[in-house]
């Protein structure tokens, strides 16, 4: 991993304090039994299948094309896109546009501290979001051009890599891209019995190892799946941890209803904006 | 490598009909070769070649000091080179995307504890433990890749022997290790939930395993289903294509069950492996 | 029912060699003394220095008169006017298509060798410049015949005949250039069910036998449409992996060569033919036959 020295980086050998925290003695099993109680009431009082309350707001960047805000509750997210230009060093015509995502945890976003290069982790992200789009953007509307989106995460509090597609799905009708359809996407964790829709950051945290491993369901994961909405096609799937094949039947059905809730307030909030800036040109 | 419409029609009518263009039929796999322990340096080391794919893996194990949030497992790491041999599209930085790509989905798919046990790999907590580096090299890419990495990945670990830890002793900040210096007092890791990635293609409305270079150039998108123990670690969706929900159950259905015939063959193949046979190794 | 998963050992490969013990001829290597240059004359893969004549490439001399030459073991398409190549297309440029023919220049194909729908005396207009993407477009394959060698080796191509021009389904399959024996024809109707064309540079083309030949416009026509019906498919994938069986086993491929292994493979099923022991199988009971036939 190569390391910009002309930033300060921190001694690599620091450590969030969390760790020396009390919570931390716990064993996970009993953390999870404190964030999720046995008749599936989370922490915050949504059951499992409730979505948090989301924010979103286009035109929040006035410098790029298009731009959106999302926020699940803590979780923020900007995506900014801009216009289409050139591909840069391309070898060959090519008859379909490109996208290039950028995902990217600002440093102070998360537990740990976050260097300013992207790590592995972002890498994929911004692959599978690049994977997501694709499939929802007309690219034979503008070939041998290149869409930049770039998605930072201000806050993350979980569910950060579905936050930042649909937001980009938001910020891409905002800058008038052509598009098929309307993306929305939506993160589902597994523990043992427990089924989470929109996890927060410590339940993704505890669905990343099983912790029922003494009741034989060493069921565990999260599952990001985006969905084109009147196309019902997923365009995006992703999953890890350690699922069984009828965890995964009924979580996909979870996530392609959970994901379809979303689309209304997505066009809700487009429809907002072609409003306003409607009245604002006969102003 | 381009190819014409009437081509690919062929190779689509050929997957609906369920007899691909070499014969096979949509689950069907090309013969591999596989062979173990072929890199003298490192601590266990496979090769698999699959039509013209070839891939080489080596591990490498050190002392390490584990991470403050994990303090009783080890580590494991994967690093992928896409080597400018295999093609030479991957020059310079051209295979670095494919690299990340590869080595972050094995990296997923290795992290339950389900899949693989890090706990067996501490020393002594929170001071020290071992370090499993993975490297995989492409010697030459002929699709399929994710499949061919992944069995290669599972028989270097299954051949990986870690030296036997004779004893530790702690004094204030130092820590003495006494290893087994007898070369055949070594550990085996337990790779039995070693994961098996299986691509399944997606062309027309069938989905197929182990696409040959011209059925990849047909396909659309496909899935990266990874399989462990009868269960699933990591899925990974690629391409530019989007798929129905019920396609996709099918993809998994189909994924899961090939990774088992996979994942058999695989340790019937690795258990037939006899020490004293004289390697192969590179050449032809 | 899938096949079996083949995984099987390094140490347990077969050997795929089906030389008969025939004498091996001499290879010369880059830089080996050929013979004291004062009589001959330079060829291809040779060059003089200090009297001698050298090898620049490994390989086995052939000496035709007083010219000597050394053909490497495993080399791109060398062309010769007259050969019947398959090509497939890589850039549509003005007047000219360029194709990938397997040699070290791409060959190009001009708009004025190419029959165009409409007859075969029809004029070049200005449209059919602009229409050339419509008949031939990138990736498209076709088969030709070498017109003309340019100075630089590169090739240029024509398809002035009706049994040239675009190809429509089929399978194609690159072998070794060497591979290729001439002979009089290189178009094949097999009787098994299938076509065949050898191109001299190395793609072979495998298709469905046209019975009705009712296209007699060069043939820029692919049909999409037709569905090739299983018994011919299965020919094709079984002709195709008899193939790489012989190339496997570095045999020469023609019309009799690829009947027989055909023939000798019928004890396999189509997919059974991609394991090595069966292809090597092949291969030898091929080689049995090709001896055979060639003693009596």
């Amino acid at each position: 991993m190569p390391i910009d020295h002309k930033r300060i980086n921190g001694p690599e050998i620091t450590i969030p304090y969390q760790l020396f925290d009390k919570l931390n003695t716990k064993s996970g099993k009993s953390q999870f039994k404190d964030f999720v109680k046995s008749n599936g009431v989370r922490i915050d009082g949504r059951s499992a299948n409730d979505h948090r309350k989301i924010f979103l707001k286009t035109g929040v960047v006035s410098q790029a094309k298009g731009s959106a805000y999302i926020e699940l509750d803590k979780t923020k997210v900007i995506v900014s896109v801009f216009n289409p230009r050139e591909i840069p060093n391309k070898s060959e015509y090519s008859s379909k546009g490109e996208i290039y995502c950028e995902f990217k945890y600002a440093p102070f976003s998360c537990h740990k501290r976050r260097l300013h290069q992207q790590d592995p982790e972002e890498l994929q992200y911004s692959a599978i979001m690049k994977q997501a789009l694709e499939s929802a953007v007309s690219r034979h509307e503008f070939p041998n051009f290149q869409v930049d989106i770039y998605a930072l995460v201000l806050h993350n509090d979980g569910a950060a890599l579905s936050a930042a597609i649909t937001v980009a799905g938001v910020a891409l009708a905002h800058a008038g891209i052509p598009m098929y359809d309307l993306i929305t996407s939506v993160t589902l964790a597994v523990q043992g019995e427990f089924v989470l829709v929109d996890p927060n950051l410590e339940e993704e945290r505890l669905c990343q190892v099983p912790l029922f491993k003494d009741e034989q369901n060493t069921n565990h994961g999260i599952v990001v799946l985006s969905m084109l909405a009147t196309h019902e096609q997923v365009s995006q799937f992703y999953q890890t941890g350690n699922l069984a094949m009828d965890n995964l039947t009924s979580a996909i059905e979870t996530l392609t209803n959970a994901a379809k809730d979303i689309v209304v307030l997505v066009k809700k909030c487009l429809v907002r904006h072609v409003i306003k800036s409607a009245r604002n040109v006969e102003d | 490598m381009a190819l014409c419409e009437a081509e690919k029609t062929f190779v689509l009518h050929g997957v609906e009909e369920n007899f691909r263009i070499d014969g096979r039929e949509r689950e069907d796999y090309r013969p591999m070769e596989l062979e173990t322990n072929i890199v003298s340096h490192a601590f266990g080391s496979a090769r698999l070649r699959l039509a013209n794919t070839d891939v080489l893996v080596a591990v490498k194990i050190e002392v390490d000091v584990p991470y403050p949030e994990r303090p009783r497992e080890g580590k494991l790491e994967f690093f992928v080179d896409c080597s400018a041999n295999a093609t030479p599209d991957f020059e310079g930085r051209g295979g670095e995307d494919l690299a990340v790509e590869i080595s972050n989905s094995l990296a997923g798919a290795y992290r339950s504890p389900e899949v693989f046990d890090l706990t067996k790999l501490c020393i002594l907590k929170g001071r020290k433990c071992w370090k499993i580096f993975v490297d995989i090299l492409l010697l030459e890419c002929g699709g399929n890749l994710y499949d061919a990495v992944s069995i290669a990945v599972k028989a270097a670990l299954w051949d990986t022997r870690i030296p036997l830890v004779k004893s530790v002793t702690v004094d204030g900040n130092n820590i003495d290790m006494e290893v087994s210096e007898e070369l055949h007092d070594c550990q085996k890791l337990d790779v039995t939930g070693a994961p098996i990635m299986v691509t399944v293609c997606k062309i027309g409305e069938q989905c197929i395993v182990d696409p040959s270079a011209a059925e990849e150039l047909c396909s659309v998108g496909a899935l990266v289903i990874s399989v462990s123990r009868n269960k699933f670690s990591t899925i990974l969706q690629t391409g530019s294509g989007s798929l129905h929900p019920q396609t996709l159950l099918e993809c998994l259905q189909t994924g899961h069950k090939v990774a088992q015939r996979l994942h058999d063959a695989l340790i019937e193949t690795l258990v037939d492996i006899k020490p004293s046979e004289n390697s192969v190794g590179f050449l032809r | 029912m899938p096949q079996k998963i083949h995984i099987r050992l390094a140490a347990h490969r077969v050997n795929a060699s089906v030389a008969v013990n025939r004498r091996v001829p001499k290879i010369f290597t880059p830089g080996q003394v050929i013979t004291e240059q004062n009589e001959f004359m330079r060829g291809h893969g040779t060059y003089e220095e200090e009297g001698f004549l050298k090898s620049s490439v490994a390989g086995v001399k052939e000496q035709v008169n007083n010219l000597i030459s050394i053909r490497p073991l495993k080399s791109r398409y060398n062309g010769e006017v007259g050969d019947v190549v398959v090509g497939r297309i890589t850039e549509v440029q003005q007047k000219r298509w360029k194709v990938d023919t397997n040699s070290r220049l791409d060959s190009v194909l001009l708009l004025s060798s190419v029959n165009l729908p409409g007859g075969e005396l029809r004029r070049r207009s200005a449209e059919d410049e602009h229409m050339m993407r419509q008949y031939l477009q990138e990736g498209d394959l076709i088969s030709a015949e070498v017109q003309s060698v340019f100075s630089d080796g590169s090739l240029s191509l024509h398809t002035r005949s009706l049994k040239y021009g675009k190809l429509s389904q089929g399978v194609l399959i690159k072998v070794f250039p060497s591979l290729i024996k001439r002979s009089k024809t290189h178009f094949h109707n097999l009787y098994v069910g299938a076509s065949i064309i050898l191109g001299n540079n190395g793609f072979i083309w495998i298709y469905p036998t046209v019975t009705n030949s009712e296209d007699g416009v060069g043939g820029f026509v692919q049909n999409l449409e037709e569905v090739v019906s299983r018994p011919e498919r299965e020919t094709i994938a079984r002709l195709r992996n008899c193939i790489l069986a012989l190339t496997q086993s570095k045999m020469m491929l023609f019309d009799t060569s690829i009947l027989y292994a055909f023939e000798e493979s019928q004890k396999y099923s189509v997919p059974e033919l991609l394991v090595p022991e069966a292809m090597v199988d092949v291969a030898i009971l091929t080689q049995d036959r090709l001896s055979m036939a060639e003693n009596s």
